[in-house]
């Protein structure tokens, strides 16, 4: 008799202990997204949050049909099928406020993760932050090389850098010259080896400059002018000027919307020819930049996707169409990345099968994702977890594109790598 | 030698035609300092608002933008006048922070009002007379149509308030009030009035100066800010409240900021490879600031000041 008491008030005490351990599974995962919803980078803050709110419904399974792992799951799975609830925060491309913005995520929403922010310069100090609270932060878009080399043990890099951006193109213009560039015949060196490159002086433009300075000399380019401007400036003539007078055969920018805009503008008025324009993502990709029409056909923008890339996968093409429905146009290189982001922390959590930093410090440092998985051409993703680029996605690639127009609307078309261009390419531009 | 002989004289002509423009922008600034000794930090956000009144009416009455100008002048006048009996008034009575935190609490809330009702991406306006239009002067010399256009509107809009304040009655009351307000008072001068007609005139020069940029700048909710920051060291260059003063310390700046493609050919010609790491044009705006910090320290007054 006593046995069978002793089993019924165990068997009760354990009836009622596994919905509490069920319970203490959380509900949801608070992820802190910190992107620029205002000021001089908004357009793209408002694709990056597309990007990330569109990942973020497809993970928690509101969006049925998506040919993905985490679309099936509905939720993370490892953690009794938590939701996915993103927290997003504007940093307006202020570094100081970023560290605040990611300080009060911390503490005061205690957030699992971070992902974000974009601008490098704010990356830099809202993962000094996340870092000194040992908290995880995934960035799926900044860019500075220098951000992966600080051996912090708490911040992951999904996108390739601009040192891998930067020698695309410089692989790009050599093998322009080795008539490997479709629809265009072998152009001789010297006529494009002359070199003038305009970049916005905070943490990312800056060093732009320093690669393409690297790179133009490792290759065997003249780099005639290298010039940092202050961004937001409210005159480019100055700049524009002085990159005429370099008389190169490429200019290259690295700018921010509403710069690249009074960019393109400014060498249109004082009719600028040169053969090549290349700009590195960025302002070179927005919508707002696409509509200045006519006058950005034939430039050329490095991004790590490009709408033509959904012919070659159908996933990209799947979730684009998506895109499409949220926000009335294509994914670009910040919307996909942001998606491509949450992504990697939904794989990360579901890894971890915890919300503790430690197990998901662990994850990160041992996942792998399959390319086939992405909507971005990539390989996959694998952070390095030693050498000089800790935190570093090491199977990440880069495209190049060009605007062309196909009947009467600008597009994007891939002419890098050579192997998967879609069109061939305009050379040289017609000049303003 | 010949490169950077062209060189001086490309900087030339760009320096004085966006120094015309930094002038224009100053110049509603200096009105209503020079009358009220206020310092107008929504400034900049009226420019805004007379670049989003071009763009959006243009489209609407289906003008060119150039002819939304009269409506710009309409909408900056009003703005001002809506601003000074709305908010200025009833600062004028507490003190002079009150007066400071005033007007910049005037810009965050129009700045804020903006983002909201017309969102925060950059606009730009994709068609007009002076769109994407300019012309060479001989083989080299290369004019922008817009900012030909603001110069010259410039140098009408200083003739004009020039004239106003020393050749009109209503200017030498304005020049009263300015002087000695409690004085100009006694005289039977409105000073309320000689206040708010201040902020009009000060909105309708900036709005109208808004409507011709947008012609070749993308506008968008902070655009404000750019130009203030400049119109505030050209007030004080110039000379707090000094008419003429803003109009040469415009050109001094914008011939400043036009320096650096000269210093760029002058290495060329000179051939020295080891200045030219010198990262000159992201200085640019420093050494416009740092002789504005020169200015103030030898003469705290401004080049052409009168105001102790």
């Amino acid at each position: 008799m006593r046995k069978v008491v002793i089993f019924a008030a165990v068997a009760l005490l354990a009836v009622c202990l596994a919905p509490a351990m069920a319970w203490s599974a959380p509900k949801e995962i608070k992820i802190g997204v910190i992107y620029p919803l205002s000021g001089g980078a908004a357009a793209a803050g408002r694709e990056l949050r597309a990007g990330a709110e569109l990942a973020a419904d497809i993970a928690n399974g509101l969006i049925p049909g998506v040919n993905m792992t985490m679309a099936k799951n509905a939720g993370i799975k490892s953690l009794g099928g938590a939701k996915i609830k993103l927290i997003f925060k504007d940093h307006q491309g202020n570094p100081q406020l970023g560290a605040d913005l990611a300080k009060k995520l911390i503490l005061d929403d205690k957030v699992v993760g971070i992902l974000g922010c974009y601008h490098s310069s704010v990356t830099k100090t809202v993962s000094a932050v996340a870092e000194r609270y040992g908290i995880p932060m995934i960035n799926g878009s900044s860019t500075s090389p220098d951000l992966t080399k600080r051996g912090f043990k708490w911040f992951w890099r999904t996108t390739p850098h601009d040192k891998w951006f930067t020698k695309d193109l410089f692989e790009f213009l050599s093998g322009l010259s080795k008539g490997k560039v479709r629809g265009v015949k072998a152009v001789p060196k010297d006529q494009i080896s002359r070199l003038a490159a305009a970049c916005e002086k905070t943490e990312w433009g800056s060093h732009v400059a320093i690669e393409i300075a690297s790179f133009a000399k490792e290759y065997g380019f003249t780099l005639a002018a290298n010039i940092l401007y202050a961004s937001k400036s409210p005159d480019l003539s100055s700049e524009v000027q002085s990159l005429i007078a370099a008389k190169p055969a490429a200019m290259l920018f690295a700018s921010y919307t509403s710069d690249a805009i009074l960019m393109i503008k400014t060498l249109k008025s004082m009719k600028a020819k040169p053969k090549i324009i290349w700009g590195q993502d960025a302002g070179f990709d927005k919508p707002e930049f696409v509509a200045l029409g006519d006058d950005v056909v034939g430039i050329l923008t490095r991004s790590v996707f490009l709408p033509s890339v959904t012919k070659m996968k159908p996933l990209a093409g799947q979730v684009n169409a998506l895109f499409i429905k949220k926000m009335g146009h294509d994914l670009d290189g910040a919307s996909a990345r942001a998606f491509t982001g949450l992504q990697t922390w939904v794989h990360v959590l579901e890894k971890a099968g915890s919300t503790d930093p430690k197990a998901i410090q662990k994850a990160c440092n041992t996942i792998t994702i399959p390319g086939k998985e992405l909507v971005v051409p990539w390989v996959g993703i694998k952070f390095s977890t030693k050498g000089d680029e800790i935190g570093q996605n090491v199977l990440g690639g880069g495209l190049i594109g060009q605007y062309q127009k196909k009947g009467g609307k600008v597009v994007l078309e891939v002419v890098y790598p050579f192997d998967i261009a879609t069109a061939d390419m305009i050379f040289p531009l017609k000049g303003y | 030698m010949e490169a950077l002989a062209v060189q001086i004289l490309k900087s030339l002509v760009s320096g004085l035609l966006m120094g015309l423009v930094f002038a224009l922008v100053a110049l509603g600034l200096t009105v209503i300092f020079g009358v009220m000794d206020i310092v107008n930090f929504a400034h900049g956000e009226f420019l805004m608002i007379g670049m989003y009144t071009t763009l959006l009416t243009s489209p609407l009455l289906g003008v060119d933008p150039v002819l939304t100008l009269p409506l710009c002048v309409l909408v900056g006048a009003v703005l001002g006048l809506l601003c000074y009996h709305g908010l200025i008034r009833f600062l004028l009575r507490g003190p002079m922070i009150a007066q400071l935190f005033g007007t910049f609490g005037l810009m965050l809330f129009l700045r804020n009002m903006a983002l909201l009702v017309m969102g925060s991406e950059p606009r730009i306006i994709h068609a007009g007379w002076l769109v994407g239009k300019s012309f060479a002067v001989g083989p080299n010399v290369v004019l922008e149509s817009t900012k030909l256009a603001a110069a010259v509107l410039s140098v009408v809009s200083f003739l004009v308030i020039w004239w106003l304040i020393n050749r009109t009655k209503v200017g030498r009351a304005l020049t009263a009030t300015s002087l000695d307000a409690e004085g100009a008072r006694y005289m039977g001068i409105s000073t309320e009035r000689m206040n708010a007609l201040a902020w009009a005139v000060g909105g309708a020069s900036v709005a109208v100066a808004g409507g011709l940029l947008v012609n070749f700048w993308p506008v968008e909710p902070g655009v404000g800010l750019l130009f203030t920051m400049i119109a505030f060291a050209t007030v004080a260059l110039g000379g707090f409240g000094s008419v003429r003063g803003a109009f040469v310390a415009g050109i001094i700046i914008g011939l400043i900021v036009n320096v650096p493609p000269v210093w760029d050919a002058l290495l060329r010609t000179i051939d020295a490879v080891g200045l030219k790491n010198l990262e000159i044009h992201s200085l640019k705006y420093t050494m416009v600031y740092a002789i504005y910090f020169l200015i103030m320290v030898i003469r705290p007054q401004g080049l052409f000041g009168w105001k102790q």
